[in-house]
């Protein structure tokens, strides 16, 4: 049922592949995971940390990290006696910003798509 | 490949955004990314893409045999190891006298059903995660330890149920249990809902082998049990109906087939065509519930076999003896497949409760690597209960003992749960229940509150006579106090937008669970948290005597 097309050829992905990418994005589909990833952009944070920071509810920013973490967006550290939550790895950080300056074309990030008027190769 | 890529230009890709959104179902919360897409059913699939009216009766046929699944599975699933031990029993020591109590279940579990079904396609979320929102952690944490310790048990009897039936066949338990635990822990490893589903299709299709056997059953005297029906009730059969309430109603139907309707992908679009499986499913648990009472009253009636009930597998062997060895035969594979349809249903809502509560991934789309908790926790607890039927010495009595009391103290609970849920417009918008049906679901809730307390009460105080007079006077008293508060429950929470006409604007769906309102303080919010803990209260200290007895005689 799901045969591999062959990541080359025609750009296409095999439908596992499309189907943990799917997945991972669909861990960032609600905004208050995007807003705990948003605050771990700066640095490894606690519970407490996150809690204070975004003003939810203990048991709501436990929960969304523990989806975070079954998606490999957010790992555990054990800083001493405490337990801090990071990001995954340097991808997800890249994911975010991505994001981010997609979705608002003022914010620094990584280098944008190019308008339309800037290169005739929008389209392929 | 595409004909026009879409624009990176700010409007181009509010255009996109649009164009790829329009189906509400897709902007629909759900807990896990496999519970969004098409709906790939046994016998049909609907793309997620189509949200317009059918016209046709073709069309709504092929959608009604699509979205068919949840309700089916989960009532028929209902004439379990247990139901159906409890309606031989009715049938062979009370002849047809119990017959209209079984109908009378069949109203009351469409009713439930109905409810939890709705909710599963308005929300998307599953029961438990419902419960965790709008209750807090307290009461969440309790209903799912309690539906974990339950499911577990109920696991057990199921497999003792697969050791009968098969054992009338000459299989050694030994051999049966663990393959029939192999093939249940195999069959949704693939992460192939279709497969799935066409297997459990063909337990269902088995375990209607006792109608033929009800139509074939004779009887050699008068119907037995019905001029007896007219007069008063023997004193002593109280039990036996409280007992057979207790198997037909229990609380992982509410979770299990809010859940399936989640992981089956029906959306509030093919909510009718949902409210018709359930439908389908009640006629199909009373029909078979009914038959395997009919054949066991016909074919003992007159019999010294008669009020002589100790387990199933001596009623497939009267039944060979009495009636030929067919008859003994279609109770088994009755058996069989009842035992292994409600074992794969009381695990999956475990396995579903687990995830949706923990937000890991939980779906029969998904195989095995892809979801470690949900087929993990699903493998444990049928391996579990397994082995606990194969240890020798375990008393297994003690097992259906504490099946009817821990699920007489859980189903007020998930009851009262349910119809404040159904209440709640945050949840339910426009899809809240209406007024009639608020008076017939709370009749049914406090009669079930009482009839469970005497579960409870009877279960663990065997000597005590309950008599009718005692049942029958608080139960009537508790369904017309039910109708009544059910007459003034009215739905709170925020005003919705109309559900949608015909042809006019999608369905209406729940928004993401955590931007929801807190739920409103309403009294009846109020006075069924407080019945509850009442209730709760009274089965414990019921409980805690039965233990001070125990320790004391």
């Amino acid at each position: 049922m799901t045969r591999p097309l062959g990541r080359e050829g025609a750009g296409q992905l095999d439908a596992a592949l499309a189907g943990r990418l799917a997945d991972t994005m669909f861990a960032l589909s609600t905004p208050s995971r995007v807003l705990i990833l948003g605050c771990l952009l700066a640095g490894p944070r606690s519970v407490s940390d996150l809690t204070e920071t975004l003003g939810m509810e203990q048991s709501a920013v436990s929960h969304q990290l523990r989806v975070l973490r079954e998606h490999h967006l957010v790992r555990a550290e054990r800083a001493g006696r405490r337990r801090l939550y990071a990001l995954y790895d340097e991808h997800v950080s890249v994911l975010l910003e991505a994001g981010l300056s997609h979705v608002d074309p003022g914010r620094p990030g990584p280098a944008r798509y190019p308008e339309p008027g800037e290169e005739a190769g929008g389209a392929s | 490949m595409t004909p026009s890529r879409p624009s990176p230009a700010r409007g181009g890709r509010a255009g996109v955004t649009r164009a790829a959104f329009t189906a509400p179902e897709d902007r629909r919360s759900v807990l896990d990314r496999a519970h969004r897409g098409d709906i790939v059913g046994a016998l049909g699939r609907i793309p997620s893409q189509e949200t317009g009216p059918r016209r046709s009766l073709r069309g709504h046929a092929a959608a009604l045999l699509a979205v068919l699944g949840p309700g089916v599975v989960v009532l028929v699933a209902d004439n379990d190891a247990g139901g159906i031990s409890t309606y031989a029993q009715a049938g062979q020591d009370y002849g047809l006298r119990f017959v209209w109590l079984l109908l009378i279940l069949a109203g009351a579990l469409l009713v439930n059903q109905e409810m939890v079904g709705r909710l599963g396609a308005v929300t998307g979320a599953g029961h438990a995660r419902l419960i965790y929102e709008r209750f807090g952690r307290r009461w969440g944490a309790f209903a799912l330890s309690d539906l974990l310790v339950v499911n577990f048990l109920i696991i057990v009897t199921e497999f003792t149920g697969v050791s009968f039936a098969l054992g009338y066949f000459g299989v050694s338990r030994y051999l049966s249990v663990p393959l029939a635990a192999l093939a249940l822990i195999v069959l949704p490893a693939g992460g192939n809902f279709r497969r799935w589903e066409r297997a459990v299709y063909v337990l269902v299709a088995a375990s209607l082998a006792a109608v033929p056997l009800a139509v074939l059953a004779h009887h050699p005297g008068p119907p037995p049990g019905l001029p007896a029906a007219r007069h008063a009730l023997p004193e002593g059969t109280v039990l036996i109906v409280v007992a057979l309430i207790g198997t037909t109603v229990a609380p992982w139907q509410l979770f299990f087939q809010q859940s399936s309707v989640v992981d089956k992908r029906i959306t509030a679009r093919w909510l009718g065509y949902e409210r018709a499986d359930t439908v389908i499913g009640t006629l199909l648990f009373a029909v078979g519930a009914v038959a395997v009472l009919t054949a066991c009253a016909l074919a003992f009636s007159a019999t010294p076999l008669h009020g002589t009930f100790t387990d199933a597998g001596a009623v497939a062997a009267g039944l060979a003896r009495h009636l030929g060895p067919w008859a003994g035969t279609l109770f088994a594979v009755t058996l069989l497949s009842g035992s292994i349809l409600g074992a794969i249903s009381v695990t999956l809502s475990a396995s579903y409760a687990i995830g949706d509560v923990n937000g890991t991934r939980h779906s029969l789309h998904r195989p095995w690597r892809d979801a470690r908790v949900f087929h993990g926790s699903y493998a444990a607890l049928v391996a579990l209960a397994a082995a606990v039927v194969l240890i020798p010495g375990v008393p297994l009595g003690l097992v259906t003992t504490g099946v009817q009391v821990l699920a007489g103290v859980l189903l007020p609970g998930a009851l009262v749960f349910l119809l404040l849920l159904c209440n709640d417009r945050a949840v339910l918008g426009p899809w809240v229940n209406p007024r009639w049906l608020n008076v017939i679901a709370s009749s049914v809730t406090a009669l079930f509150l009482v009839l469970s307390a005497l579960l409870v009460t009877g279960t663990l105080f065997p000597h005590m006579t309950i008599s009718w007079p005692m049942t029958a006077l608080p139960a009537l008293a508790a369904a017309v106090l039910g109708a009544v508060l059910g007459a003034r429950l009215v739905p709170h929470g925020p005003a919705s937008p109309p559900r949608s006409s015909r042809a006019g604007p999608p369905a209406w769906t729940m928004p993401p669970i955590e931007t929801l309102p807190p739920p409103a303080a309403s009294r009846s919010r109020m006075a069924g948290l407080i019945a509850l803990r009442a209730y709760l209260l009274l089965a414990a200290v019921v409980v805690i005597i039965k233990v001070i007895e125990l320790i004391a005689g």
